[in-house]
């Protein structure tokens, strides 16, 4: 039962009830319902002690990693006097003013459609965005559906390959005991109808790696978009993007909400379009995420030109280490379907010992042409 | 006299300690949360930082039962929640062959809670004081399961078809684990108060060390705890967590070593398998590494 009485005033429950607010507006996930939980939580735990407070709230209120890093320092703006902090701090009785100062982290859904005027730093970014890099292609109408339809191709024939190893398993080997006895009952417990237990669903979980230095940048939004159209198809699958090091983006594709996910990709990208350092990127990889997404039955797909700055030795023993955990690697290479064309720079050479397919997809014809071929190196 | 919360957080911190786990405030505040707003914990961190030992550790704190669902690809409902005894049910089925009754009544009897087997989920919300259950590593189990698992902690009631429902005698204290290789839910999260583990920094290692194990002198724990700290900021596939601290202690124990430096780097090397785990890790640690690492210790 929610009382808000004697030790919380009702400035500091209002102050408390504003948190989540002020959270989702950096990029929580917090919801609604949350103020409820935050106030019984204070009035659990008392508002003296600012410490046994902040872990409370902070144990509460975060989901996940990124959030219980950043928690500590929202806490301190929103809690802390504000003689402090530097930056302003005005609290109307509407939260949008202060969201637009504050805003740090990707911004809400709702507040595509507010006034521009409000916040200065939202209409600050949207610059950056226009200057870097472009990513409302990301989304665009156009060819999105094509794309879409291959990727649910591609993503049924994935199925279709386990389908396929199951057949010829016999499927179902093992014996459901639950059902067949229940089965035998009417028939004085003599089993005459086996009943047998689904075998396990086996697929291959898919890693991408997509190259978004400058010399692909004419691919790397139609790779984004495959990427992005691929995610909504499959669960097991983990997207990344590197130039000198590597990003994760899976959690920014997999947004439902085109314009957050263009926001997400926006603060992910920094570094976007520059060098490319693809044996660091790949040796970063294997290092910060291969023990966590990498298994045996794991497919990395590398979308990438080979055009290197790195020391192809070390793209070499990147790959190499990779290959050891992965079950394929396939190279998805924009340059490869030239009439001209031999993988003679040093990247390329550097990797071809090590990877399963060398395909090329500079577009969607491309792709679809290949699509058999990946689909027998996945297998 | 009722305590006022810095000094429950202190009292459960002491506790832990007394059953041999070294937390932060910060945890502790999370784990007396958890059970004023009857919500799961979700523990997160690498492997190897202590989350499971929190389970076990809270379970002996509270003096109750540590109930432990261990995640695997293709848990399944069923596993995790109950089983029938078959090899009763099938003697009783030959057993009843020649009784009168109808068959709608044999099977009543046949699947009536004499021949249930109660697994994790069933156990955890029919004890009568409540148990610790942990679900460790739920990050392996797949996004169905992690579903159904979220209805159950939401109503803290099972259905058994053939028996009905079976209603919580007890809330149990659920204590989740995972290891991030696959993303959590979102509706997970928000059901669950989080807690992210990090590696140990010197001092609470040391703390770890010295509570674990006490036969190691003072002088050199603190130089096993710089030099596993020493091997955590390299650049590694698979960094040392608490528990190969420990290993590698007893293994240096054992062998008698009773000081890590320079010197010595000959029999440390011999020692080094309790605490780098992968062929490309071993590579990195030549002579002169560990030499460099034991002289700065």
């Amino acid at each position: 039962m929610l009382t808000i009485d004697a030790p919380l005033n009702l400035r500091a429950a209002d102050r408390l009830a504003g948190f989540p607010g002020f959270l989702r507006a950096n990029g929580f996930g917090v919801g609604g319902g949350d103020a409820v939980a935050v106030l019984q939580t204070a009035q659990r735990v008392g508002m003296l002690d600012s410490a046994i407070l902040r872990w409370s709230l902070q144990a509460l209120l975060c989901g996940r990693g990124d959030e219980w890093q950043r928690f500590d320092e929202l806490f301190d703006a929103w809690f802390l006097p504000a003689n402090r902090w530097q930056r302003p701090q005005r609290r109307d009785g509407d939260d949008r003013t202060l969201r637009g100062e504050w805003s740090e982290g990707p911004a809400g859904r709702e507040e595509a459609e507010d006034d521009d005027a409000l916040r200065p730093r939202r209409s600050a970014s949207r610059q950056e965005v226009l200057s870097s890099a472009d990513f409302r292609s990301l989304t665009e109408r156009e060819h999105t559906l094509d794309i879409e339809a291959l990727m649910r191709r591609f993503a049924r024939q994935l199925k279709h390959i386990r389908l396929r190893r199951e057949a010829r398993a016999h499927r179902g080997s093992r014996i459901d005991l639950p059902t067949t006895i229940r089965r035998s009952i009417p028939s004085g417990g003599t089993p005459f109808h086996v009943a047998r237990k689904e075998n396990r669903q086996v697929r291959p979980r898919l890693v991408l790696l997509i190259d978004v230095s400058r010399s692909m940048a004419l691919y790397s939004f139609f790779y984004l978009r495959l990427a992005r159209a691929l995610s909504a198809e499959l669960s097991d699958i983990h997207s990344f993007i590197f130039h000198t090091r590597v990003t994760a983006v899976s959690q920014a594709l997999h947004d439902p909400d085109p314009w957050r996910a263009q926001e997400q990709m926006h603060l992910l990208a920094q570094g976007w379009g520059g060098g490319t350092r693809i044996g660091d990127s790949l040796a970063q990889f294997s290092r910060e995420h291969a023990a966590r997404i990498v298994h045996s039955r794991t497919a990395i797909v590398v979308m990438s030109d080979g055009y290197d700055t790195g020391d192809p030795q070390r793209l070499s023993d990147a790959l190499a280490q990779l290959r050891r955990r992965a079950r394929r690697i396939v190279w998805l290479n924009p340059l490869c379907n030239r009439p001209d064309y031999a993988p003679v720079c040093q990247g390329m050479q550097a990797a071809l010992p090590h990877i399963d397919l060398l395909a090329p997809g500079a577009d969607l014809a491309s792709i679809q042409a290949v699509l058999p071929q990946l689909i027998d190196a996945l297998r | 006299m009722t305590l006022t919360r810095a000094q429950e957080v202190a009292a459960l911190q002491q506790d832990l300690a007394r059953a041999g786990y070294i937390a932060e405030p910060g945890l502790a505040a999370a784990l007396l949360l958890m059970q004023d707003l009857e919500r799961p914990l979700l523990l997160e961190g690498d492997a190897g930082v202590g989350k499971t030992e929190v389970a076990k550790v809270l379970a002996a704190v509270r003096r109750t039962r540590l109930i432990r669902l261990q995640c695997y690809e293709g848990l399944d409902a069923h596993a995790a929640m109950y089983e029938w005894n078959y090899q009763r049910q099938l003697l009783a089925i030959k057993l009843l062959e020649h009784d009168e009754r109808g068959v709608a009544q044999k099977e009543q009897d046949i699947f009536s809670e004499r021949y249930l087997l109660k697994r994790p989920l069933l156990e955890a919300i029919t004890c009568a004081q409540p148990p610790v259950l942990l679900i460790d590593e739920i990050d392996r189990a797949d996004e169905a399961f992690e579903a159904y698992l979220l209805e159950l902690l939401s109503d803290f009631q099972l259905s058994i078809p053939e028996l009905g429902t079976v209603p919580a005698v007890s809330r149990p204290l659920v204590v989740i684990t995972s290891n991030g290789t696959r993303e959590l839910s979102d509706a997970l999260r928000r059901r669950c108060l989080y807690q992210y583990i990090d590696y140990p920094d010197y001092d609470k290692e040391l703390a770890i060390v010295r509570a674990k194990a006490p036969g190691a002198p003072a002088a050199l724990a603190a130089q096993i705890v710089a030099f596993v700290q020493g091997v955590r900021r390299m650049e590694l596939q698979k960094r040392p967590g608490i528990a190969e601290t420990l290993d590698w202690t007893a293994a240096l124990l054992r062998l008698g070593i009773s000081t890590i430096d320079k010197d010595g780097a000959e029999r440390i090397m011999d020692t080094l398998s309790a605490l780098i785990k992968t062929r490309d890790d071993r590579a990195a640690f030549p002579r002169e590494i560990v030499a460099r690492l034991a002289a700065a210790c």
